[in-house]
């Protein structure tokens, strides 16, 4: 019964995403026939943009296009860009690798930047560089992605040479997009771990545990960590989308054929089909990243499992 | 150390901006717009065959049917992999012969072509280029076909049909006299594809799809990644360059890869840490650190309508002349392009640019003068509101511009013009928003009164696509509600240009409309806008064709 809930809540969810993207598009002005089709390079008459419309759906009644996307995305057609006439299944199929290895490779530097950062700033032998280290979630925070991937840009590829930004493969092609990601999605994570480890210092058991003889490291690593991960796995799973935007802006700074790409590129030209696919498919991660942290509260705290074998 | 490399830097800072300074210079004196890189190929020595260029464009292409390579990063890569029935001689605008053997035989009404073309020349997927092939190119671009979404190239008009008279002749005929013709097969708007391609709808021409398009180029798609990058390899059989050119034969290059970076910087600093040898748009900020670099900047003249606000007339806010020569009196050009812009941007003299052919001085109408405007618009009887905007009947004098994304900083140049016409008491506001938002506001009359857009075409045609009501219609001058022309005087003296058989009076008429379109106030020229490149230094034989796309088939690398 709670499985049959969740499940029906998530697609709920998506229901609910799917159909706020198609409103917050239709309502901005121009579709996507116009934004291809009227441009004054192609010079086009009124008359041919209006038939074009009409060949491509754009100009029906809004309830009709909704209902028709949502049978055939049931069907399991996602249908063609506007903008390019590539199959959408296609053009997702080559961007989402790209950007799951991107959000991957950035999620995990995160987190080693975040614990890293987390425990300088608790480590009590550490007190002199506390104050200077707590400043950085605030700043990593602050500063722009894009303003980060120009920055790196412009040290090490630019500057040092040490890393192409053009004709780069592999690992060279993902280490600074990935390191820009990471900076954004860090602090948040580094900023929460602090918070509660600093509670988790201060609770009665630490004392305990102190008074027994054993040393820092051991109290922070062993117990305190333990028990400061829960709220920080919370946010994890809420940075998600901050993932996504933040790839958003790194594809775009790198020039990444990503679904960030795919999907700057999308809204621009109001080429509604993407959009929706994308939307679809970020609310369907969105839904399953959290379904996981949930799912992982009791592997992490016992007294969350023994209330569900209750 | 450091500020040894400072001066290091400075030094070389110094050096090249003598060089350049030089350069500017000598093609001063000279006045040739024609390719510089010409010169620098000459001390160069014998082309190398070899090698792959780097190419960095702003922004990835969207189809590859010709009609739609107007777009220029759809018409740098269709450029290269086909080829035309004419050549138009970049330098000259002349058009020669190239896959038809000589100028056609046009009949005395300019409504019937003839041409003879050769019988060597293959596409790179073996079949034949033949006339049946060349008829169902034409037929296709002249037409287009509604239920395949393919659009009718707006090069071609009043088409009727081809027909194949011979194996080695084909016939065009037309509706009504259409001169343009002759230069429309030149340009990459018809480059000639094969059947198989032909056959293909709107999403064939599209991106996932590239490798599908073939051409009789010296160039052929050898793969792309969707929205990032694609790669042509060069045709080692190809050997039907146009006769006039020295080069034959195979491309020098054996391939080319064209890369996205869309962000300014990353991609001038892409070009200048090396990691590219030539980058397209080269924003005129960065065109300085490109020559500190020294690398060498290529401005390449578009040679069709300039860079210009269109006034709309037919809105209330600008229907009395004088408020529009007012405009044109409160406009100061020549700060705008000083504070903006470089040499690469000439002042523009009229609403064509020097190098289009029937272009007429007529610099005298934009003089700038906020005496006089100020006049004119008391004149008109707009009186100076509270807030210092003139006001006439209840009507505040608040002009909406649209932000013509495509061009180079029309929001700075916008905003400049905002300052300037603030002084004489006209406001200024811009439509917010991205590509789709500024295309469906600027169709609308009363949403955008001054239109801020160029086009690009070497042909007498290009002033009637931009300014009649029945194609571009940018100065609204057809009133999408009622169907009413506002101005058919406009429209009649555009319809010259475009029907009359002799080139004479087709060079009157566009000298005819360009007077009109002055002296009406209804265009303010701003600049010339130029196709600006940044080349590595061992980049040679760079050539653009007649509206600056690049023409890599004699490129050869000298490393």
């Amino acid at each position: 019964m709670p499985i049959a809930r969740r499940v029906a809540s998530a697609v709920l969810v998506i229901l609910l995403a799917f159909t706020a993207t198609f409103i917050l598009m239709q309502s901005l002005p121009g579709d996507g026939v116009l934004a291809r089709y009227q441009n004054p390079e192609l010079g086009l008459t009124p008359e041919q943009i209006e038939h074009l419309r009409s060949v491509y759906g754009v100009d029906r009644p809004v309830v009709a296009q909704y209902l028709s996307t949502i049978s055939n995305y049931v069907r399991g057609d996602f249908g063609t860009s506007l903008q390019s006439g590539a199959r959408i299944t296609d053009l997702i199929a080559t961007a989402l690798p790209q950007t799951l290895v991107l959000a991957a490779t950035g999620f995990v530097l995160a987190v080693a930047l975040a614990a890293g950062i987390a425990f300088l700033a608790t480590f009590p032998a550490m007190s002199r560089l506390k104050s200077a280290v707590r400043g950085l979630p605030p700043l990593f925070v602050s500063v722009p992605t894009f303003w980060v991937g120009i920055l790196l840009i412009q040290v090490f590829s630019f500057g040092l040479g040490w890393v192409r930004v053009i004709g780069a493969e592999g690992i060279e092609a993902l280490i600074l997009p990935a390191i820009t990601l990471a900076v954004p999605i860090s602090a948040p994570l580094s900023q929460v771990l602090i918070r509660s480890l600093d509670e988790v210092q201060e609770s009665p058991f630490v004392d305990v545990v102190r008074a027994r003889g054993a040393g820092e490291w051991w109290v922070l690593t062993r117990n305190v960590a333990k028990n400061a991960l829960l709220p920080t796995i919370t946010i994890a799973g809420l940075l998600f989308g901050e993932l996504v935007g933040g790839a958003v802006v790194t594809e775009a700074v790198f020039g990444r054929a990503g679904l960030g790409t795919l999907t700057s590129q999308a809204v621009a030209n109001r080429d509604l089909p993407v959009i929706q696919a994308v939307v679809l498919l970020a609310a369907i991660g969105f839904v399953a990243i959290n379904l996981i942290v949930d799912l992982l509260y009791p592997v992490i705290d016992p007294r969350l499992r023994k209330v569900r074998a209750a | 150390m450091a500020s040894q490399t400072l001066r290091r830097r400075l030094t070389a800072l110094l050096l090249t901006t003598l060089t350049a300074a030089s350069m500017v210079a000598c093609s001063g004196a000279t006045g040739q717009p024609a390719a510089p890189s010409s010169s620098s190929t000459a001390d160069a020595g014998q082309p190398k065959t070899g090698g792959t260029l780097t190419y960095l464009e702003s922004a990835t292409w969207n189809s590859l049917y010709p009609p739609a390579a107007g777009y220029y990063p759809n018409g740098g890569v269709v450029n290269n992999i086909t080829d035309r029935l004419l050549y138009q001689n970049p330098q000259t605008l002349k058009l020669e012969p190239w896959i038809a053997t000589s100028l056609p035989k046009v009949n005395k009404e300019a409504t019937e072509y003839t041409f003879t073309i050769r019988d060597d020349v293959t596409y790179s997927d073996g079949t034949k280029l033949t006339a049946e092939n060349v008829v169902k190119n034409i037929d296709l671009f002249g037409k287009g076909d509604n239920s395949r979404a393919l659009a009718v190239s707006e090069a071609i008009n009043n088409y009727q049909g081809g027909e194949v008279v011979n194996p080695t002749t084909v016939r065009f005929r037309f509706s009504k006299p259409s001169p343009g013709f002759e230069q429309a097969v030149s340009t990459i708007t018809s480059g000639l594809v094969s059947d198989a391609t032909l056959a293909l709808d709107n999403d064939g021409f599209g991106p996932g799809n590239a490798t599908k398009i073939v051409g009789s180029g010296p160039f052929v798609i050898d793969s792309e990644k969707i929205g990032t990058q694609i790669s042509l390899k060069a045709r080692p059989d190809y050997d039907w360059a146009p006769p006039s050119l020295q080069h034959q034969g195979r491309a020098y290059l054996d391939g080319i890869t064209f890369v996205v970076a869309a962000e300014n910087s990353v991609r001038t600093g892409s070009l200048t840490s090396g990691q590219g040898d030539i980058a397209r748009q080269i924003e005129a900020p960065d065109e300085k650190s490109v020559k500190a670099a020294g690398l060498s900047i290529v401005s390449e003249p578009t040679n069709g309508v300039t860079n210009s606000i269109g006034l709309r007339f037919p809105s209330p806010l600008l229907s009395d002349i004088r408020t529009r020569q007012a405009i044109f009196a409160g406009i100061d050009r020549q700060a705008i392009l000083t504070a903006l812009f470089t040499d690469s941007y000439p002042l523009a003299t009229s609403p064509l640019a020097k190098g289009a052919p029937g272009y007429k001085d007529e610099s005298a109408a934009y003089v700038y003068d906020p005496a006089k405007a100020t006049k004119l618009l008391d004149e008109a009887g707009w009186v100076a509101g509270s807030d210092g905007i003139r006001v006439k009947d209840g009507q505040r004098l608040s002009l909406t511009f649209n932000l013509a994304l495509p061009q180079p900083r029309s929001a700075d140049v916008i905003t400049m013009i905002q300052e300037q016409l603030k002084q004489i008491g006209i406001e200024v506001t811009t439509i917010p928003g991205d590509w789709a938002a500024q295309v469906a506001a600027s169709a609308d009359l009363t949403k955008v009164q001054a239109y801020h857009s160029m086009v690009a075409r070497a042909d007498y045609d290009v002033i009637k696509s931009q300014y009649h009501s029945a194609n571009r219609n940018v100065l609204q001058n057809l009133d999408s509600v009622s169907g009413k022309v506002n101005d058919p005087k406009l429209d009649a003296l555009l319809e010259k240009v475009a029907s009359s058989p002799q080139e004479r009076d087709r060079a009157a008429a566009t000298a005819a409309a360009q007077d009109y379109l002055t002296t009406q106030a209804y265009v303010l020229p701003l600049f010339e806008e130029p196709q600006v490149y940044g080349l590595q230094t061992y980049v040679q034989g760079f050539s653009t064709e007649s509206v600056a796309r690049p023409n890599l088939y004699s490129v050869w690398l000298n490393k």
